[in-house]
């Protein structure tokens, strides 16, 4: 088990990760500024990641972090517009980076495997694409008629 | 699973993979959004995607510059480092819970239509060979939030993380290029209400969003105005209520329906 110490450490050392990376790819943007809004979202991620551990219900952290995320930022929480002036400096892309880096490097010992998925996967994500749009269009329409919407 | 097998000896932190992961970023951010035309629409390329694909690359039958320990140390850290990740997403959500609040049963109730994902995909991805990787790739549209639960649940460098990296990899290239084209081509077909067409546009994407409401509000130019704010709105409702939907709804069907499919072999 990471203990909760290490935890914290590799939060903060991917929160410096990702501000460099905000910094790079969003030069207009103070670094300062984003520092404060990255410190409020490892906060978020710690507070969750501690509460998937104690509470006594199998849900994993994130859904946790995400409740804490939504909840903060409610507009009738307290303080939210604080939270969300400084969360808005970290770019939504520049978090998913250092995350893919470090999928890639995982998941670079079993690349064989990975490329055995080929052109299959192209035709599996045309259809996963396809059958979204249509799921919601056909429940959407059902629903719309139901309430006597059209 | 693999996170068990580190969960065996006292963690160390890795600070080459620290390094390394920080210089993929910078190179990212460094390239940065790139965008293409293809046809009638407009291909992307991200940072993520050029940190994945560099780091896939990166192991010893390759670059050789990290060792099989370093990728397997790498992988515990993708379910941590991605909460940071789900944590930006909350705060983008909750300025907007009270639209979310009004939206309205028929918003609300199309979010079981994402289930035609799994419903039209898994056929497919059975018939063309695919195990494990089946749930990964099929049990949703496979954007950030699906990468961290399946990270979660079964490790990105399992069979079920091949399945919904694949898919995401594709979404993020041509996802917009093809659900234009497709939702474009949907509306002008006249089946549904511009309302309906609009909340079906709402996949949980921005730029998929984007390309899809848009090209349906120009197929139907008489309806754009509808087509646009019912999209927004949807793709909204989906980024909120996708997260708990997929770890409670998805990934167990997924899971039996995989099993019908292939007759309990899988």
């Amino acid at each position: 088990m990471i203990r909760p110490i290490h935890a914290i450490q590799i939060f903060l050392i991917v929160a410096v990760i990702t501000l460099v990376g905000n910094w790079v790819g969003m030069q207009q943007i103070n670094p300062v500024d984003a520092a404060l809004g990255m410190l409020i979202l490892v906060a978020m991620v710690m507070a969750g990641w501690w509460l998937a551990r104690v509470l006594p219900v199998p849900f994993p952290p994130i859904v946790f972090v995400s409740l804490l995320g939504i909840l903060l930022t409610m507009p009738w929480t307290p303080g939210s517009e604080w939270i969300v002036s400084h969360t808005t400096q970290v770019n939504f892309l520049a978090t998913t980076t250092p995350v893919l880096a470090f999928a890639g490097i995982s998941i670079g010992k079993d690349l064989d495997k990975f490329a055995e998925l080929g052109w299959r996967i192209i035709v599996v994500a045309l259809v996963v694409f396809t059958g979204t749009f249509l799921g919601s269009a056909v429940i959407a329409q059902a629903m719309l008629r139901l309430t006597g919407q059209i | 699973m693999a996170e068990n097998e580190v969960v065996e000896r006292e963690f160390e932190h890795n600070w080459k993979l620290y390094g390394i992961v920080l210089i993929l970023t910078i190179i990212g951010e460094l390239i940065g959004v790139r965008t293409f035309q293809v046809g009638p629409g407009t291909a992307l390329l991200l940072p993520m995607l050029y940190a994945l694909v560099i780091g896939m690359f990166l192991g010893p039958k390759f670059v050789k510059v990290v060792s099989e320990k370093d990728m397997s140390d790498a992988s515990p850290l993708i379910v941590l480092s991605v909460l940071i990740l789900v944590a930006k997403l909350g705060t983008t959500i909750g300025p907007n819970v009270p639209q979310l609040i009004g939206a309205g049963p028929a918003l609300l109730m199309q979010e079981f239509g994402n289930l035609g994902t799994l419903i039209l995909a898994m056929p497919v991805a059975v018939l063309l060979g695919f195990k494990r990787e089946a749930i990964g790739a099929t049990f949703s549209n496979a954007r950030e939030g699906a990468l961290a639960i399946i990270g979660d649940v079964y490790g990105l460098d399992s069979p079920e993380g091949r399945g919904v990296l694949g898919v995401y990899i594709c979404g993020t290239i041509f996802g917009a290029i093809y659900n234009g084209i497709m939702s474009g081509f949907i509306a002008s077909l006249n089946i549904f209400h511009p309302m309906a067409i609009g909340m079906a546009s709402g996949v949980g994407s921005a730029s998929m969003m984007s390309a899809a409401g848009g090209a349906a509000a120009a197929a139907i130019p008489e309806a754009a105005d509808t087509i646009l704010t019912f999209a927004a709105a949807s793709n909204l409702v989906t980024s909120a209520t996708g997260l708990y939907m997929m770890i409670f709804i998805s990934i167990p069907l997924a899971n039996l329906y995989l099993r019908i499919l292939t007759g309990g072999r899988e």
